[in-house]
């Protein structure tokens, strides 16, 4: 019986060519822009965090301070009123100080792909008369490059430079300017308890993140305990990075209790670029529901125009023994038919929009042109999405047309 | 002989509600014989097209029994009606209804591919034969709907055999018809009741038609008077 009620199908479809292309234009808009909306807001997305992660791991081990102390009275007894002002805090230990055992608790990890120390600490940068103050990062060169892959952003030296000057330094562009130093100048530095020496600048750097590249500057991690006068094993920081950025609640919950140190995600540092990316994909979303809402609603108007015109054809189908199950199955064809074609004529104009807008310049941020994702499933949940919902427009007036009772219309 | 009538129609009444309540059939009980060939008259309004759209079981809203072939038709679903009206019924529509995005040859075929029983070939050589029998053959693939009015009313005839139905109904099938093409199908129903054993029931104003069918019944204001 199938193919009968298929054969009427495609007679409905192609008496009335019209109709059909303009239901089938509908599900392809809506499908081009799903795909569309969906590759831009990716593709931002991706860009931004590319972006976000050159100078921040997912996950980064540091020591955050005493607790806050300041009020001991209070905490023996938590009844008696008590003032204390100008409380002195003794001093703690800074940094972290077994990162050797931490390291290497870290690397077994199961999703962890790459683990680095530093030795971050605020300084001013000296050209003369000139001071400005930054950060100082003290990095192992291999590990460092491997995860933030600095290397690339290299506009002048060479990073691995670093490895084997052991007083050479690489600065962000920014602080090159507001300095007025090129490679191969002079540049002192000098730390907040006073330590203070001369280094030769070997390479420039500039990650497009405009706060990073006018305040910091990278050194061999040893040259940066030598100027602390620090061990082998001190680190103020260890960044980790993961398989899947995403994914880093697992890894913090299972070393924060085990590590002394404050154990801290990227999420949680930085909820505002958590937050933008979640709001992008939820525009996004939201607009191509939308597209696709409108293109469904076309569509369930022409299949409902379409059975008001053959509403005698359908009494006589009924009259002469069809089922409304087949009623039912020829305009279901018919919408499914209609959904298909526009769904893959849909896919590929929203490729060729996402090129097309992929290819205009935008010059803002290192960017070159505006960004955009290519992933395989956002092309498939747009076919998916756009079948659904011309099977739901299609189901409602199918079901209606099986509703039909034949004789009052016969009858006339 | 067969003892078992074609079609028996119990106690058959019905209302009709807009634009007031009207009763069209008033108590109607009658039986046919198969292989018979009845024509119904009366004159206009009395009733006959709706008797015969509760006889095709098209019509589910009346009181009464109606059983065809000794099967008790009265009570079941729409789709059951359906897949017995497909195998078991050839109707003749007072207008002629044919699907007119199909052509001619589709159209006789559809109950037959609905019904499956045969191969498409043989549906298709059997639509033709009887499109010939009623001088269609040469309209066979225009669309149904570029055919003249009696042509058209010979296609549904055609449709209405295709599934060599037990009971062929006709709201007035040569209504269309010159008198040629009248004494054409009455010629094939003659034969299809009296060869083939199919019962015919015709609704007619023909006056030499009825006559000459095997019996009438005439109706007047929704009662059978004879
Ligand atoms: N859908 C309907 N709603 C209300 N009344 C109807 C409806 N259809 C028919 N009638 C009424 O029922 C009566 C019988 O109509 P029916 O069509 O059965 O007559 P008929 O005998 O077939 O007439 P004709 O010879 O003109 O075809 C008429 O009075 C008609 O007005
Ligand atoms: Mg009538």
């Amino acid at each position: 019986m199938l193919s009968t009620n298929y054969k009427i199908a495609l007679v409905h479809l192609t008496s009335k060519l019209k109709q059909t292309v303009v239901a089938v234009l509908g599900v392809t808009f809506g499908i081009s822009m799903y795909v569309f909306m969906n590759s831009f807001m990716t593709g931002v997305n991706d860009i931004q965090t590319t972006l976000a992660f050159t100078s921040l791991a997912h996950v980064r081990i540091y020591n955050d301070g005493p607790a806050n102390n300041t009020n001991l009275v209070e905490k023996v007894y938590p009844t008696v009123v008590s003032n204390i002002r100008n409380a002195r805090v003794v001093q703690y230990t800074e940094g972290i100080q077994n990162s050797g055992a931490i390291l290497s608790l870290v690397r077994k990890q199961p999703e962890v792909t790459g683990v680095t120390p530093q030795v971050n600490l605020n300084v001013f940068f000296r050209n003369s008369g000139n001071k400005v103050s930054g950060v100082l990062s003290g990095v192992e060169v291999e590990t460092e490059n491997k995860l933030f892959n600095i290397s690339q952003y290299m506009i002048a030296g060479k990073w691995n430079d670093l490895k084997v000057q052991s007083n050479g330094l690489i600065i962000g562009s920014g602080l090159a300017s507001l300095l007025s130093v090129h490679v191969d100048d002079n540049i002192n530095v000098l730390t907040s308890d006073g330590f203070t020496k001369n280094y030769k600048i070997i390479g420039i750097f500039q990650t497009n993140v405009l706060g990073v590249d006018k305040s910091k500057a990278y050194l061999n991690i040893n040259a940066v305990r030598q100027l602390l006068s620090r061990n082998q094993d001190f680190v103020t920081d260890l960044q980790i990075n993961v398989q899947d950025f995403r994914e880093t609640a697992l890894l913090v919950q299972r070393i924060a209790p085990v590590v002394p140190y404050r154990t801290e995600s990227w999420q949680m540092s930085n909820q505002q670029l958590e937050a933008g990316s979640r709001l992008r994909d939820i525009i996004a979303m939201a607009v191509s529901l939308t597209i696709l809402l409108v293109a469904g609603f076309g569509i369930y108007n022409i299949m409902n125009m379409t059975i008001n015109e053959k509403i005698k054809e359908i009494a006589i189908l009924k009259a002469m023994g069809f089922s409304s199950k087949d009623v039912t199955t020829i305009f279901l064809a018919q919408a499914i038919v209609i959904g298909m074609i526009g769904g893959l004529i849909g896919m590929l104009l929203g490729f060729i929009v996402a090129d097309v807008v992929n290819h205009i310049p935008f010059k803002i941020g290192g960017l070159n042109n505006l960004p955009m994702a290519y992933y395989a499933h956002d092309y498939i949940f747009a076919f998916l999405f756009g079948l659904a919902t011309t099977l739901v427009a299609g189901y409602l007036p199918a079901r209606k047309a099986s509703r039909i009772d034949p004789v009052n219309i016969i009858r006339g | 002989m067969n003892t078992t009538p074609a079609l028996k129609a119990i106690h058959i009444t019905k209302y009709f509600y807009e634009p007031e309540r009207f009763q069209v059939l008033k108590d109607l009980s009658f039986e046919v014989r198969k292989g018979e060939f009845l024509s119904l008259t009366g004159k206009s309004g009395s009733g006959k097209s709706t008797l015969l759209y509760v006889l095709s079981t098209m019509d589910t809203d009346y009181e009464g029994e109606l059983l065809i072939g000794g099967e008790k038709l009265t009570g079941k679903t729409q789709n059951q009606l359906a897949a017995f009206r497909n195998e078991h019924i050839g109707f003749v529509f007072q207008f002629h209804y044919l699907l007119p995005e199909f052509n001619v040859l589709d159209n006789v075929m559809l109950p037959a591919l609905k019904l499956k029983k045969k191969s498409r070939a043989e549906i298709k050589e059997k639509a033709y034969g009887h499109l010939k029998l009623l001088g269609l053959e040469d309209q066979a693939l225009k669309p149904a709907n570029k055919l003249s009015g009696g042509q058209q009313q010979r296609v549904a005839i055609a449709r209405a055999l295709i599934n060599d139905p037990s009971i062929i109904m006709g709201d007035e099938p040569t209504g269309n018809l010159d008198s040629r093409n009248t004494s054409i199908v009455f010629d094939i129903f003659r034969s299809l009741s009296h060869s083939q054993g199919q019962t015919i029931i015709t609704v007619t104003h023909d006056e030499d038609f009825a006559r000459n069918s095997d019996r009438i019944i005439d109706m007047s204001d929704g009662v059978i008077t004879g």
